[in-house]
């Protein structure tokens, strides 16, 4: 009965082991080759030519710009349909699969299926020619309409990927009991009221998860610009694989992962002091 | 009433958002090529003809893609249940000093964009002489899918009583006696929906698959890489075939979705 | 069939002591109760005997085995849990079969038990259900069938009844009197419910604190509580205790004159019983005057809350009595039903 003891260590030692060698150590790894010269020495040569880079300072911008409009909106968007799901009296168990089905679909699936509508003889323009806008296709997704991949980017972002959003946070309203709600009905509270100083505050854990989870996600963000829009709207994760694959230059491409990790944790870091839980409501 | 009523449209504009999309690329994937390529297009599919997907799958290359997809997943799928299910029931059932910091090694692989891990792994791998190979991606996806599998089994194990176990070891079982004859076959379902999420997870995954190989193409990978020199209709296809087995994992975890990602979430 | 001996058993989760170095026998065929409130160490006592957990210090023995080192499948044991654990994924029928499957006994013999103590149960006519197609109730009977059917040296039960509803419990109660009374197991029953210890025990150990403080058959444990948590825990409403001054080894209460045991303090406390107080409208000889503060109409009599010099006490009276709040009754204790305990420690000085 003593061996009891180290049972759970030897549960966990495998998993414990894998994650060490596939993610503690590549991302050890990552740092290293990003900092590692040709001649094996120290050098910031890597993130100079990556910096220098032409594609560099878009990469970034659009990054960032992607994070902050598709985040903001998948939150919104998400947090309406768990709200809109309590509101329904029927039919809550269809709602809720057909609007989690995009869970399954990959970003290079969704980008291929808006490249279906926003390519020139897709079903945008087929839409604009009908209601009379338009006469002759429009090219949107060429290097001369960045904003316009950006904008199919963002549709298909949030296409996809708010249904993550949404099952977080419909997990998180179940766990928040009815009785607070009820409670400050008793009290006069209207709907709105109630939603914005009962359910929101005690939804808090759940849209900090959210928020992470899809930050982090989305500055990953690769397949979906490459379908939408090849490299004429490029992103870091995308610059990073081209590096690798098209220049074979695995230390620039390390430097472009380095950038992409430093901005996640910052912004994981953000999200936890932002949203840090109050004494009152950790009791 | 009139409230109820706002919310129901409300909910349909919503299914059609998510609905109509995939419609259309089914309703491309399933036309000839005219119709592909007509404009403008109407919202109905012109006639229905398999040309395109049969040209899809005529591609060389695609047939190997698909077989290579499911292999990876297949592993991904094994190793992730066989890592992840040992640690989740080490952590419903024990409390042991290490528990937290091991518990926050695993929350902590979310603060990282894991996909991106694959280019050390990469210059790694070729050292080892599994690059390019179905077991090296495999790998990787493992190691994506794995922080999952750990907090569902957890949650999954933490949800079958203790006492169901005890009251085993007292009728006269040993420790894996009772795991086997009263935990697992209860555990079973949630087992099968979190198998089923690590291939969704692996089936999915492009970025690492298209660093990581380079004759040993996934078909996400192998799209991935044919994107810019392949027609539309390939295009289309393809991307619906990607979607498909989705819809059906979906479909059959569907009960099992809050467990995965909402508890998965805490 | 066999007897159980702990001897000093100590158990301490993290910083808290659940068990304080207890000892306790079990006799043959004896129905034994572990009763506490809530944290007094008595489910660890008994899943320490089950071998679920393992003693920090002391041993176990069951029979003239000793135990402590074995675990729970070797013990010989039958545990019934509070939230049943029957097998969801099981007939019932096979749940009750599950122990003898795994002594791998002949088939004869697993159907021939199986079905015994399923009739013990009464419930021959769910054999072939699930579970989750059983009431709570009949969940409970599967689980005892299931502890019976293994035929155990040694029954532990913890808190089986505690998640029936009240009719249910009162039925279940008297049907494992009858059934235990019935087979002569060994049983060692862990409850909270005082009513159920002193239905059921032949004999109640009273545990507070992560020790057994008072050890007796149950009419003992009642008229003779060991100490003030014992008087306090046991009977509804619990015993009054009344602080008092010694004045030259007399006690005066009211126009009573009481004699002390010789070892009193200058204050002892006075515990007698709610019922043992005879309650009187007009002043009496040898009695003591106080106020009512409450009357609660219970039914089968009337609980009075009365203040005596300061301390509140409680009384009952049959339901026709003529109490009303505010009202000064004469009280008249049953001498023989007097308790004396020392007011520091609580403790209960010997009697005579």
């Amino acid at each position: 009965m003593r061996t009891e003891r180290y049972l759970p260590y030897a549960l966990i030692a495998p998993s414990v082991l894998f994650l060490l060698f596939f993610f503690a150590w590549p991302l050890l790894e990552a740092l290293l080759l990003s900092v590692r010269g040709g001649g094996g020495g120290w050098t910031l040569e890597n993130f100079q030519r990556m910096a220098a880079d032409l594609y560099f300072k878009d990469a970034l911008k659009y990054t960032l710009l992607l994070a902050l409009v598709v985040v903001p909106l998948q939150v919104v968007l998400a947090l309406g349909m768990a709200m809109l799901l309590g509101g329904l009296s029927r039919g809550r168990d269809l709602f809720l699969y057909v609007w989690t089905i995009p869970l399954g679909i990959s970003d290079l699936a969704a980008g291929i299926v808006w490249l279906a509508i926003f390519t020139e003889r897709g079903y945008l323009n087929s839409l604009l020619q009908a209601l009379g806008l338009i006469e002759q296709p429009q090219l949107w997704l060429s290097y001369e309409t960045p904003w316009m991949i950006f904008l199919a980017v963002v549709a298909a972002e949030v296409w996809r990927a708010t249904a993550i959003v949404f099952v977080i946070l419909v997990a998180g309203l179940q766990l928040i009991p009815k009785e607070y709600s009820e409670a400050a009905e008793v009290f006069g509270a209207t709907p709105w009221q109630r939603f914005w100083r009962v359910t929101l505050p005690l939804l808090k854990p759940s849209l900090q998860v959210a928020l992470i989870l899809r930050t982090i996600l989305a500055l990953e963000v690769f397949a979906v610009v490459v379908a939408l829009g090849g490299r004429n709207l490029p992103v870091l994760a995308g610059e990073a694989y081209y590096w690798y694959n098209a220049y074979q230059n695995p230390g620039v491409a390390a430097a472009y992962a380095v950038v992409v990790l430093g901005i996640s944790v910052l912004a994981t870091l953000v999200y936890l002091r932002l949203m840090r839980p109050r004494q009152e409501e950790a009791a | 009433m009139n409230l109820r009523r706002l919310y129901m449209v409300l909910a349909v504009l919503l299914v059609v958002w998510v609905l109509l999309p995939i419609f259309l690329i089914a309703t491309l994937a399933f036309s000839d090529r005219p119709s592909v390529f007509a404009w403008p297009k109407g919202l109905l599919p012109q006639q229905f003809s398999l040309e395109t997907i049969s040209f899809f799958f005529g591609v060389e290359g695609v047939w190997r893609a698909i077989r290579n997809s499911l292999a990876v997943a297949a592993m991904t799928l094994v190793f992730s249940v066989l890592l992840g299910a040992p640690a989740g029931y080490a952590l419903a059932r024990y409390r042991f000093a290490g528990a937290d910091a091991y518990r926050l090694l695993i929350l902590m692989t979310r603060a990282f964009p894991l996909a991106i891990l694959a280019i050390p792994l990469a210059v790694r791998f070729i050292q080892l002489g599994i690059y390019d190979t179905l077991l090296g991606v495999a790998l990787v996806h493992t190691a994506l899918a794995l922080p999952f599998a750990v907090l569902v089994t957890s949650s999954l194990f933490l949800s079958i009583p203790k006492e169901l176990e005890e009251a085993a070891w007292t009728l006269g079982c040993n420790r894996l006696q009772a795991f086997l004859r009263v935990v697992l076959p209860l555990a079973l379902p949630g087992l099968a929906a979190t198998a089923i999420f690590a291939f969704v997870i692996s089936w999915n995954e492009v970025f690492a698959a298209t660093l990581l190989t380079l004759r040993e193409r996934t078909l996400p990978a192998f799209l991935l890489t044919s994107l810019n020199d392949s027609p539309l209709p390939f295009r289309f296809a393809g991307g619906f075939f990607l979607i498909v087995p989705a819809l059906v994992f979906i479909f059959v975890i569907r009960r099992y979705l809050f467990t995965l990602w909402g508890i998965a979430s805490r | 069939m066999a007897s159980i001996r702990v001897e000093n058993v100590e158990k301490t989760f993290g910083r808290f002591k659940a068990l304080n170095g207890v000892s306790l026998e079990v006799r043959d065929q004896e129905f034994v109760v572990l009763l506490g409130p809530s944290g007094c160490g008595k489910t660890t006592l008994l899943r320490i005997i089950a071998g679920l957990e393992q003693a920090d210090k002391g041993r176990v023995w069951i029979g003239d085995r000793d135990v402590t080192l074995l675990p729970p499948r070797a013990r010989r044991i039958a545990m019934v849990f509070q939230n049943y654990a029957v097998f969801p994924h099981l007939t019932v029928y096979e749940n009750i079969a599950f122990g003898l499957r795994m002594q791998k006994v002949s088939p004869e013999k697993l159907k021939a038990n199986v079905e015994r103590a399923a009739a013990l149960m009464h419930i021959e006519n769910l054999l072939g259900r699930y579970p989750a197609q059983l009431s709570g109730g009949q969940r409970q009977r599967v689980a005892v069938a299931r502890a019976l059917a293994v035929e155990p040296e040694v029954l532990l039960m913890d808190e089986p009844l505690s998640n029936l509803d009240a009719l249910l419990r009162l039925e279940m109660r008297a049907e494992l009197k009858r059934l235990l009374a019935e087979s002569r197991t060994t049983t060692l029953y862990v409850t909270h419910d005082q009513v159920e210890a002193m239905s059921l025990a032949d004999r109640i150990a009273v545990m507070n604190a992560g020790a057994i403080v008072q050890y007796d058959t149950p009419m003992r444990v009642y008229q003779e509580p060991a100490s003030v948590f014992v008087g306090g825990f046991i009977g509804s409403p619990p015993m009054n205790f009344l602080r008092l001054r010694v004045e030259g080894q007399r006690v005066r209460l009211g126009s009573l004159d009481l004699e002390p045991p010789a070892e009193v303090g200058a204050e002892v406390l006075l515990g007698v019983r709610p019922e043992d107080l005879e309650v009187y409208p007009a002043e009496q000889p040898q009695s003591f005057a106080a106020q009512v503060l409450v009357v609660e109409p219970l039914g089968p009599h009337l609980l009075l809350t009365l203040n005596f010099a300061g301390q509140a006490f409680k009384a009952t009276v049959p339901p026709d009595f003529p109490a009303a709040a505010g009202q000064t009754l004469w009280l008249r204790p049953q001498p023989s039903r007097l308790r004396w305990l020392e007011p520091g420690s609580g403790r209960a000085f010997a009697t005579g």
